[in-house]
This record gives C-alpha cells, sequence and structure tokens, in this order.
C-alpha cells in the first residue's frame, strides 16, 4: 500500500488483538492481501466503512495487510464470506475467502 | 495540474463540499467515462480489470466460477450506479453540499481509476515518484482520495 506525502491522518498506536474469532462454526475467513496501488488511508477507512471497527482495529489490520502481505478481517459462514468479499471487491480491495486452516490462512 | 497547497473536499457544518476548477471536473468526468466502458465492454480476463474484478476464491475453481457467475454482473451494477453519483457531483454547481454517501462513492470511483492506471502502469510500492504525465494523473488522483478519506474521516 502507498502513503501520501502530506496525509493529515495519524496512525494510532493499537492496543487491541488483531486476532479476527475464528471458530468452528466460522469456518470460512476472508482475507485482505497487500497491493501497492490502493492506499494506507483508503484501506483503514474501507475497513472500518465495511465492518464497523474502529479507527485502532482498522489501522491494525492495514499495517497487518501491509507488512505481512495479508491479514484476516472477517470470518463466518461462507454466505457471509462471499458477501464480504463482495463487498471489498466493489470498494477495490483485493479480498479472498478460504476455509480456515487451508494454505495461506495463518491467522 | 498543478498540485496546489488546497484542500478539495472540505467538510462544512451540513456535509461537504467540493472544489474543483472545470477542468479538473472534465479530465475526471472522461476518466470515468472510459471507467463505465470498460467495466461493460471489457472482455472476462482482460488483465487491466483485474483489480476491479478479482478472484475470490484462490484454490477453488467451482467456488471461484460460481463466485463470478453470481458476483460479476452486480460488481458491474454496483460500479455503474456510483459512477453516476459521481458524474453527477462532477456536474453540479461548486457550491452544493454533497453528502457522505456522495464523497464516499466519489474516492471509491477514483480509486478504481487508480487500480486501472496503477495496473496499467505497473506501479509499485516504491517507484511512483517517477515523472510521466501518466504518473502526475495518477498521484493527482491518490491526492484526491486521500483529501476524500481525509475528510470523510474527520466527520
Amino acid at each position: 500500500m502507498t502513503p501520501v506525502a502530506g496525509s493529515a491522518s495519524t496512525i494510532v498506536k493499537p492496543e487491541s488483538d488483531t486476532e479476527v474469532d475464528v471458530r468452528p462454526d466460522n469456518p470460512w475467513v476472508v482475507l485482505v492481501w497487500n497491493d501497492p496501488i490502493n492506499l494506507m488511508s483508503y484501506v483503514t477507512y474501507v475497513l472500518q466503512k465495511l465492518f464497523g471497527y474502529s479507527l485502532e482495529k482498522a489501522t491494525e489490520l492495514m499495517l497487518d495487510v501491509h507488512h505481512k502481505g495479508r491479514a484476516v478481517v472477517s470470518a463466518g459462514s461462507r454466505e457471509k464470506a462471499e458477501m464480504d468479499v463482495f463487498r471489498l471487491h466493489e470498494h477495490g480491495l483485493w479480498a479472498t475467502m478460504q476455509k480456515d486452516g487451508s494454505d495461506g490462512g495463518d491467522s | 495540474m498543478i498540485r496546489r497547497p488546497r484542500q478539495p473536499i472540505q467538510r462544512t457544518r451540513n456535509g461537504f463540499v467540493l472544489q474543483l476548477d472545470a477542468d479538473e471536473r472534465h479530465l475526471l468526468r472522461r476518466l470515468l467515462g472510459e471507467i463505465r466502458d470498460l467495466v461493460t465492454t471489457a472482455p472476462v480476463g482482460d488483465a487491466k480489470m483485474q483489480r476491479l474484478f478479482p478472484p475470490a476464491y484462490t484454490d477453488d475453481a467451482e467456488g471461484e466460477a460460481d463466485y463470478q457467475r453470481l458476483m460479476r454482473e452486480e460488481l458491474v451494477a454496483s460500479r455503474l450506479s456510483s459512477i453516476e453519483i459521481v458524474d453527477t457531483i462532477l456536474q453540479d454547481d461548486e457550491s452544493r453540499t454533497l453528502s457522505g454517501i456522495e464523497v464516499d462513492a466519489f474516492a471509491q470511483n477514483l480509486n478504481a481509476v487508480r487500480l486501472i492506471l496503477g495496473t496499467l502502469l505497473n506501479v509499485g510500492e516504491d517507484d511512483d515518484d517517477a515523472e510521466s504525465p501518466e504518473m502526475a494523473l495518477y498521484q493527482f488522483l491518490s491526492w484526491l482520495v486521500d483529501c476524500a478519506i481525509t475528510a470523510l474521516m474527520r466527520a
């Protein structure tokens, strides 16, 4: 992701845990992948808007995407995951879904 | 396009105002028109459109085929309707107060232009300071998206 010079957004040091609740009844996870085009501020905003995360939580997830290459942003049934992926795609984020524990999902 | 020290999207008491000159509005409307044409005419699998229609399933071909069958038309319809919102904003009087939903659509669709332009330019994490007219346009759009997000997050 790309920071914008002169951006007024400040990054608050997060204290909350980034783990998304992944239980047996939430077998699907939604991942957002790092990309060089989406702005860090935009990604944070979209995560707040779509999932109702606090600024701190959304910033933490965005930084995970930026530094680790991906982050689990939501979990749930297949239908919920598909809808979340769709909404992320509407907003131009690079999102995929997979069964929790399958290759690539390390959260 | 000279980058001036200004704030093109300002938060007001009742909403937001968009301060762009006629040339900038014309440019953005033209770019959105190109996206509108591309999302309706580009063949499935067109590389420059991959960021607007990314895969949902990377390890499940059947799931992916279902997703594309069920959701691609929805993505196109959603894109076209939100482009309409932005196109209307850009034709309106500069003094009109915009809602958060309108500014959100503005950010979302200028970002969609960036996704296509950035893909065509093969933008990387650190090479966005190269000098070319296309890169200047890309940076102008980045600046506008960031200004819109800053205004929205201040709301």
